[in-house]
């Protein structure tokens, strides 16, 4: 709906000069339409043709041109118009009738128009507020981060409020000589603070504390609080599939403890039976013996498991030689021989890790190797990877020669890689990962449902605690390696040692005498 | 032969396997009623559980090592691995984990008892093809002379004397480098890689474990019977 006229409430007038000029030429168009009308009308009545221009004045320019409009017009009329013609007549009451009407015009007009001008900048104003709270709203409660929201929402309030510079924090801020700070606040929690600068106008700063404070402060109070919902919700997800998983895993684990006890209790109850011939006895004898070998491992295995998943499964560390680990891991695996093929490189080099963690992995791995081989010999192959770069010179610095040669080795990926590799009918690309979840089991028909489907998720859990990695390559048809890698920390002795130096670190474990001319490693 | 277990089951089993294999169990339920039988009558070695309503396993080993040099069995269960080794630095011999095969338990017992007979004399020891002659400090593997250095040897000589018995790294670090060394394992490894690489009988590389010398892992070594 377009009003006519209605250019003349534009909120910015025109300047003023420009006013003046209008008026100035408005009253001369006033003057000279009266001449032709003065023919058909009497002049004295003919002052209100002054009344637009003044009119037109007073709305567009405000009230002092208003009236200095209107003053020049009874002037103009005074002079031109009013008998006699030519001179400034002040006796005559219609001059002054006429001066006031204008008068009164121009001041009538000019407020309202200014009421109205002011009214529609508040209008606007409000709607421009209303727009940037609810934007504000979108970017604080529809964003998936708070605090990635915040530096936009404060710009966006910057921009529309034609702020120098905006900025919500999150916690208590002091304000500075360059910035005021408006605490934001819910009852008597505090959220944040919405920081300006110093140069914001007192006007603006009155606005920013009585209308935007208020709001920020309902919708910050509240995209928190999703936060926290949404945070619980996850939260909530989470522990409903942990449930699902605890209980198909009490499932698994009440049936693979159930079998062995059965078995048990059975030729408990059998051995007492006075009618078994001496082998009999024997043989219920040795199914006690096996079941309950067979109980222990599995309780063995949970314990395992249920402290790796709590965290509590701490590393004793010791410099620990892995083909010791390995040939007391096959020791204990105590197969037929010709089970195990091992090729350990000599001279592999010593590893910080927890001795008996590792030795029950691979124990673990190697167990399932032989499982799965299918009566062939499990290879397992042991050796240390030093990165070509190592003849590179190596800057040395104040520290010491060991030290710089210590953190570069770590850099160059030294390490010790035991792979164990079986010829089983092999691993699908899409369980590589999965056979290291518990209780997965791999349910082929060759390999049976001995396992208990925890071995392997301990044995990477153990390695990882230790800082080492545990992965599988397989393809199917063609067995599977399992690769075990573990990183070298320290240049490990080597040399011919004799008797130890006497220097102890202070993790217990000796600085080894490095070769190199003053390399006394820093501890 | 003292048996220190509080529970009844273990006690029970333990008594009869003592008994087939030559042995007088004495049984006691907890630590301090095992120091008084011990006390009254000193047996010729004790089996104890790490795990007391008392003291425990470790204590009691404490207390007896103060008067006695009798063989100490311990017994701890999976997960108590620092408690075992507490109790071997507190002067158990050896231990055997539970669920234990009573085997192990009676050859253990058997080392550590023939260990204490034995004492220091003996010049010559045979396992397995090796022969060590300790006053010559010569080793032989089939009649040809295995060159050891010092070290080696004197390695050696800790390990075979003990055979059968459980010897942790600290007591093998204090006895052939001396007490200062304890906490130094590198060196040892080494050291026992080394020999290894020289004792142990050919053809086992390929195979499997080591024979002569058998890691406890993170515990210490045993040299086989």
């Amino acid at each position: 709906m377009s009003f006519p006229f209605g250019f003349l409430l534009a909120s910015e007038p025109p300047p003023r000069r420009v006013g003046a000029i209008v008026a100035l030429a408005a009253v001369a168009l006033c003057t000279l339409i009266v001449y032709p009308l003065a023919h058909v009308a009497p002049v004295v009545s003919l002052s209100v043709v002054y009344l637009p221009a003044v009119l037109v004045v007073s709305v567009t320019w405000g009230a002092w041109l208003g009236v200095t409009t209107a003053v020049i017009s009874a002037a103009a009329f005074n002079f031109f118009h009013l008998p006699p013609v030519g001179r400034f007549t002040l006796q005559n009451s219609d001059n002054w009738v006429a001066l006031g009407a204008f008068l009164v015009v121009a001041a009538m007009a000019s407020s309202v128009a200014e009421l109205t001008r002011a009214r529609a900048r508040d209008a606007d104003e409000r709607r421009r507020e209303a727009d940037l709270a609810a934007e504000m709203a979108r970017l604080l409660l529809r964003g998936n981060s708070l605090a990635e929201a915040l530096p936009t929402a404060a710009a966006r309030l910057a921009q529309t409020l034609e702020l120098g510079s905006a900025a919500i924090q999150m916690e208590a801020v002091e304000a500075d000589e360059r910035t005021v700070a408006f605490p934001l606040r819910e009852g008597t929690r505090r959220l944040g603070t919405l920081v300006v600068g110093a140069d914001t106008s007192e006007a603006n700063l009155r606005r920013l504390q009585e209308r935007v404070v208020p709001a920020l402060e309902a919708l910050l109070s509240a995209a928190l609080e999703r936060e926290g919902l949404l945070g619980g919700v996850v939260e909530t997800a989470a522990l409903r599939r942990a449930d699902t998983v605890k209980t198909a895993l009490l499932r698994a684990v009440s049936h693979d403890l159930r079998s062995p006890l059965t078995a048990i209790s059975a030729a408990g109850a059998a051995v007492g039976s006075p009618s078994l011939s001496a082998q009999e006895r024997e043989e219920m004898a040795s199914v006690i013996q096996e079941e309950a070998r067979r109980l222990s491992q599995l309780v063995d295995n949970l314990l395992d498991l249920s402290r790796l998943e709590a965290g509590a499964a701490e590393p004793h560390r010791q410099w620990t030689s892995i083909e010791e680990l390995i040939r007391a891991a096959v020791a204990e695996l105590s197969g037929r021989p010709g089970e195990f093929a091992l090729s350990i490189d000599r001279d592999l080099p010593l590893v910080m890790i927890d001795a008996v963690q590792m030795e029950r992995a691979f124990v673990n791995v190697l167990e399932n190797a032989r499982r799965h081989s299918g009566g062939y010999p499990v290879s397992v192959r042991a050796r240390a990877v030093r990165s070509l770069a190592g003849a590179r010179r190596l800057p040395t610095t104040s520290d010491g020669d060991a030290g710089e040669h210590a953190d570069a080795q770590r850099a160059r990926g030294d390490r010790v890689i035991v792979r164990i590799v079986d010829r089983g009918p092999g691993i699908p690309p899409a369980q590589l990962e999965r056979v290291f979840e518990p209780f997965y089991r791999a349910g082929t028909a060759e390999s049976g449902h001995r396992g208990s489907g925890l071995g392997l998720s301990i044995a990477r859990g153990f390695t990882e605690t230790n800082t080492g990695s545990l992965h599988v390559e397989s393809l199917p048809g063609q067995g599977a390696t399992f690769v075990f890698e573990f990183p070298l920390e320290q240049p490990a002795p080597e040399g011919d040692l004799g008797v130890p130096a006497s220097a102890v670190g202070s993790n217990g474990v000796r600085a080894p005498v490095s070769p190199v001319p003053g390399g006394e490693r820093t501890a | 032969m003292l048996v220190v277990d509080d529970e009844p089951q273990i006690v029970r089993a333990l008594k009869v396997v003592l008994r087939e294999a030559g042995f007088e169990p004495v049984p006691a339920e907890t630590g301090s009623q095992a120091l008084d039988l011990a006390a009254v009558r000193p047996p010729d070695a004790a089996i104890v559980d790490l795990v007391l309503p008392d003291l425990d396993g470790i204590a009691v080993t404490r207390t007896l090592r103060e008067w006695s040099d009798m063989p100490i069995l311990v017994l701890s269960a999976v997960g108590e691995e620092e408690q075992k080794v507490r109790a071997l630095e507190a002067g158990a011999d050896d231990y055997v984990t539970k669920p234990f095969g009573t085997r192990e338990l009676v050859a253990r017992l058997n080392a550590a008892l023939r260990r204490a007979a034995r004492g220091e004399a003996e010049p010559r020891i045979e396992a397995d093809g090796l022969e060590i002659d300790l006053a010559a400090r010569v080793v032989r593997r089939d009649g040809q002379p295995i060159h050891l250095t010092p070290i080696e040897f004197d390695l050696l000589r800790a390990l075979a004397r003990n055979r059968g018995r459980l010897i942790t790294h600290r007591k093998l670090l204090a006895e052939v480098w001396g007490p200062e060394y304890v906490d130094d394992i590198q060196p040892l490894r080494t050291h026992i890689a080394r020999l290894r690489a020289k004792i142990e009988p050919e053809g086992e590389a390929g195979a499997g474990g080591f024979r002569l010398i058998v890691t406890d892992p993170g515990v210490g070594y045993r040299f086989s019977e």
